[in-house]
């Protein structure tokens, strides 16, 4: 046996020696297999991109072809003034809509997420652990059974056609606040007993020392924040019932209909949703971990 | 004062004093802070949920009723018995089972495959991720574009020698059915679980397999980059097969991202809901018709009477549902996962 073991060890080191080569066909053919898995999966995305140049009779035709006739630059400019009913320039106002809404909601979420997670992560006070807790359990309850029944409640507040309940109920998101803490809980503790000492007042500390600490993190949570709202779909959908109002997500049903489609206008609004994320992802992809904690904080 | 009491060790004589003025001081921040939280959860989350269950349990209907009344178990009475809730949840069922099985095994099979530490990381990544970062809306149209009866996938269907007249969005046969038609038998007068997914409900399934592969697929190379290469070494010198590496080493040690991957594709797949409202509003027949969209459409009577207090109870009937499986997912494969939740 120990004769066998170690001829198979001797056969187990000779091709390692012959690794440039192996080495070099097997990178070779893994990247070839990488870029088409890549190129199959971005396929719908550069068709509809490439649909985008084209009019609706070509959009619909049989066969279809991949690449437009003509590169129709003007067909953005029209779905840029589009008009619905009396409404004008309907696409700059939803694109505003969804920015502003987005920003704002990012915003808010990081501040007042981060104050509670500060408070979790290092004030000692009766009924933290228990708190806590409880916000962990509220994670498993499923969306949908507090946002849908919820529009009964707020049509009774008055809130139907105001941001107000997209924006104030997630003040604070409890994933976002688990995922600071834990954070915050990383920083050593020297540098704030230090401001402390030199009188520092417990928001001086948050703001002027454990916030600028926290940079990595608070990105990460401000680009699921931001992505989550800028593709947020029921909430929109249920609370923004003039065309006025909605954002770019809701809005796009509206060219949409059984009788006739505008697919030129629909793939337009599509890229204009997706290239700013898909910019945001590429540009800060380092701040994403491959662990599920986007569908987490999402979720 | 607050100098001493902010050092840790032995303090001076009347610390004790102290002690308790710093400890009720930081009672009263640790609350302050926290007080954003409390409040919108203890309205929006608390108040909300308490509402909505008050609510399952009166006969309101529309949202502006002027009066109602308590009727005790009626709406989950009737939820229960409710042949377009049974649909609903037999589509979100397939919808669950379909999507998170072949997600799960597709995104293995190609981490295994491509499974090699990548260089312009950044640049895949993007490429991979592009479907699941991109709004459910904006891939949904895409879709519903490539399937149309003159689309992309009719025309890949045709490129390669398959029927490519299908219309892909109103197809309402279950797909068993379609299978056992071709042994001649006919399966229109089956129950409606034994027919299967609708061809419809089956090609939107196909799209949201298609779209999150490449996302989980970047997750498990991730993890597969921690397998140490000496396990592999090991068994290929005492004459363990690729096969039988994949199956002892490389499966149960992405167990936990894969326990992961299930947990959270669960949640997701049975609240489905922009995939049917944008692609088929829940047609054709119902058969895309999920317990989201059903409780959305008769909590604001679009398309069917309101009825938001029957809605209220299919939304706590689905939770439960959706707790129950959760939980058993949990008590049976999870094993050292704690640290993603």
């Amino acid at each position: 046996m120990a004769v066998t073991t170690a001829e198979r060890r001797r056969a187990e080191v000779a091709p390692a020696e012959r690794k440039p080569i192996r080495y070099y066909v097997d990178h070779i053919i893994r990247y070839v297999l990488l870029t088409l898995f890549a190129l199959l999966f971005f396929a719908p995305f550069i068709l509809a991109f490439l649909g985008t140049f084209k009019t609706n009779r070509e959009i619909t035709a049989w066969p279809p072809q991949i690449l437009p006739e003509l590169w129709r630059w003007e067909n953005w400019e029209r779905a840029w003034n589009v008009k619905i009913g009396a409404i004008e320039n309907i696409f700059p106002r939803w694109i505003f809509n969804s920015l502003w809404l987005a920003l704002g909601k990012t915003a808010l979420q990081l501040f007042f997420s981060s104050l509670a997670a500060y408070s979790f992560a290092r004030l000692r006070f009766r009924g933290k652990e228990l708190i806590f807790s409880f916000m962990i359990a509220s994670m498993a309850i499923p969306g949908a059974v507090t946002l849908i029944p919820g529009y009964v409640f707020y049509s009774k507040l008055g809130w139907v056609n105001t941001y107000l309940p997209l924006i104030i109920p997630t003040l604070t998101v409890a994933g976002g606040i688990f995922l600071l803490t834990q954070f915050f809980k990383s920083i050593p503790r020297e540098l704030e007993e230090a401001a402390y000492i030199d009188g520092a007042s417990r928001f001086r500390i948050y703001w002027n020392v454990i916030l600028p600490m926290s940079k990595p993190a608070l990105i990460t949570f401000a680009i699921l924040q931001f992505q989550a709202a800028w593709n947020d779909f029921i909430g929109p959908l249920l609370y923004l019932r003039r065309p006025q109002l909605m954002t770019l997500t809701v809005g796009l049903n509206y060219f949409k209909s059984q009788y006739r489609t505008d697919w030129s206008a629909i793939l337009i609004g599509s890229m204009i949703n997706a290239i700013p994320i898909l910019i945001i992802f590429f540009l800060f992809s380092k701040y994403y971990t491959d662990t599920g904690a986007s569908a987490a904080v999402k979720g | 004062m607050a100098v001493q009491a902010a050092q840790p060790g032995g303090g001076p004589p009347g610390a004790s004093q102290s002690g308790k003025m710093m400890q009720r001081r930081e009672t009263i921040a640790g609350y302050l802070f926290l007080s954003p939280y409390l409040i919108t959860t203890a309205i929006f989350f608390v108040g909300l949920l308490l509402y909505a269950f008050f609510i399952s349990f009166t006969n309101l209907r529309a949202t502006f009723q002027a009066s109602y009344e308590f009727v005790g178990l009626q709406n989950y009475v009737e939820a229960l018995t409710d042949r377009e809730f049974h649909k609903s949840l037999i589509n979100a069922f397939w919808y669950f089972i379909i999507v998170t099985t072949l997600q799960t095994a597709g995104a293995i099979a190609l981490a295994v495959i491509l499974n090699a530490p990548i260089k312009a990381r950044r640049l895949y990544r993007t490429l991979f991720y592009a479907p699941s970062v991109t709004s459910s809306v904006v891939i949904s149209m895409i879709f519903l574009w490539l399937y149309l009866r003159t689309g992309f996938i009719n025309y890949a269907f045709s490129m390669i020698g398959l029927p490519s007249g299908t219309n892909w969005m109103a197809s309402p046969n279950g797909i068993f059915q379609n299978v056992v038609s071709l042994f001649g038998i006919d399966a229109s007068g089956w129950p409606y679980f034994l027919k299967g997914p609708s061809v419809t409900w089956t090609a939107i399934m196909a799209m949201n397999i298609f779209t999150t592969i490449p996302t989980f697929m970047v997750m498990f190379l991730a993890a597969l980059q921690n397998i140490p290469d000496q396990l592999y070494e090991a068994a290929g010198i005492d004459g363990a097969s690729a096969w039988q590496q994949f199956w002892q080493i490389t499966l149960p040690l992405l167990r936990p991202t894969i326990v992961l991957v299930i947990v959270l594709s669960t949640i997701g797949t049975l609240q489905v809901f922009d995939q049917a409202f944008v692609m088929t509003k829940g047609g054709p027949l119902d058969t895309s018709l999920t317990p989201v969209l059903l409780i959305y459409t008769k909590t604001l009577g679009e398309d069917t009477p309101a009825n938001a207090s029957l809605a209220a109870a299919m939304a706590f009937i689905l939770a439960a549902i959706i707790f129950i499986i959760t939980l058993i997912q949990r008590r049976y494969l999870e094993r050292g996962t704690e640290q993603y939740f």
